[in-house]
């Protein structure tokens, strides 16, 4: 019974540590994404070539995704309002669930299975073979020139890639109200429109921008966990994208909540 | 020079050495590799575009006019793995050499070199870049000192 009490509290004494650190690690960051002398040549350099892997790579699998899945469950999404009679309810429901809460999710867990697990794993790569050194001996600062950039291209991507998905499902959805409820693309359009909430807007770009900096954030912190031995590279890949998905899951939750109120 | 009889007094007057020229340091050493996902150039141009805020393309073209120097240009774009020991040598001299009024470290060069007997190589690679650092310091153990002819104790 003790034993089971101190797992407990062990259990929930480093759940709290880890969450305080994160925050902690994450105020250093945005401190540093408002101080004008922590961007040069080399760091914007890394912006750059971080927003090509992450965005520009990506797009042939997003494109091809974000329309066969928006696609087909656009259709099944407007066959369901045909058959429940909600057709005057078409626009809000459209956009509440493509723009406000698919498109963030889909890109979310796009971007986190490909480049959270490899920014997780060059970070912990450099800490194995001592690269992080050779930034602190030549006075480099690691948070300006490998985290911050890579922060900033994850904030960057969700929200670019998901008004993209929101783009492409939306004009599939053109498509379906056009066979099912017969809308021209002026009618679909002004439906779509008059539907647009600015305070939903908003909750769905903080959500997109909280999605970016945690799944780059989070990947970064668990690099800088691994030892000296190579065998702690997968572990810190590991527990750091199980905590990754745990966060994507925590802001969905409260975007929802959010919303809900 | 600084020859030292073993590798704990070796790595503690290092350790003081880079504390007290911390803001002019330029190491080379096999605890300082170079990044691994970086090319050549980008690993020695990193100095002058972090520290001086230079332009990649200036700062690239620097780079290159360096390793022609050396007749390394074709290996600007490879990276530290395919490197050969000497090759990285004259990398990881020419990025310490990039830090502004550089005090040059050579921590233990035939651990970088193992394949080289003496000293002429270093001094030769030291001297096609003397006109970029404003000291050099060699450190290594004493019993490395039949190996020094050319860069004298």
């Amino acid at each position: 019974m003790i034993n089971a009490i101190v797992r407990i509290g062990t259990t929930t004494i480093n759940v709290t540590k880890t969450f305080r650190d994160t925050l902690s690690f994450a105020f250093t960051i945005i401190l540093k994404m408002f101080n004008k002398n922590s961007y040069n040549s080399a760091t914007r350099q890394v912006l750059i070539h971080q927003i090509y892997f992450t965005s520009v790579q990506i797009l042939p699998l997003f494109i091809g995704i974000s329309i066969i899945f928006g696609t087909l469950l656009m259709g099944i999404v407007l066959q369901i309002i045909k058959n429940l009679g909600l057709a005057e309810h078409l626009g809000r429901i459209i956009m509440d669930l493509v723009v406000t809460e698919l498109a963030p999710f889909v890109t979310v867990l796009l971007i986190a299975l490909r480049s959270s697990s490899a920014i997780n794993a060059e970070i912990a790569v450099m800490k194995v073979n001592k690269e992080l050194n050779t930034l602190d001996k030549f006075n480099i600062d690691a948070v300006d020139y490998l985290f911050l950039p890579r922060v900033i291209n994850g904030v960057l991507s969700v929200v670019l890639l998901s008004a993209f998905f929101s783009i492409l499902v939306l004009t599939s959805g053109l498509l379906f109200s056009k066979l099912l409820f017969g809308l021209s693309l002026e009618s679909y359009s002004n439906v779509l429109l008059s539907s647009a909430n600015f305070y939903d807007i908003v909750i769905s770009l903080v959500k997109c921008c909280t999605f970016g900096f945690f799944i780059t954030l989070i990947p970064i912190r668990f690099g800088l966990h691994a030892t000296n031995d190579l065998t702690s590279i997968p572990i810190s890949v590991l527990n750091g994208m199980v905590d990754v998905f745990i966060a994507i899951i925590f802001i969905e939750v409260l975007s929802l909540i959010l919303i809900f109120i | 020079m600084r020859l030292f009889e073993g590798e704990v007094a070796l790595d503690e007057r290092l350790k003081d050495f880079a504390e007290e020229h911390k803001k002019t340091l330029g190491l080379v050493s096999l605890d300082v590799p170079l990044i691994s996902n970086l090319d050549v150039s980008v690993n020695i141009a990193l100095i002058k575009q972090y520290h001086e805020n230079l332009s990649a393309d200036k700062a690239q073209a620097l780079v290159l006019s360096y390793l022609t120097r050396y007749g390394l240009e074709d290996i600007s774009n490879k990276r530290n793995p395919a490197l050969s020991n000497k090759e990285r040598f004259c990398v990881m001299l020419l990025r310490a050499a990039m830090v502004r009024d550089s005090i040059i470290v050579i921590d233990r060069p035939f651990t970088i070199i193992p394949d080289v007997k003496d000293d002429r190589f270093i001094y030769d690679a030291l001297k096609i870049v003397d006109d970029s650092f404003k000291e050099c310091h060699i450190f290594d153990y004493l019993w490395s000192k039949d190996r020094y002819g050319m860069i004298t104790v």
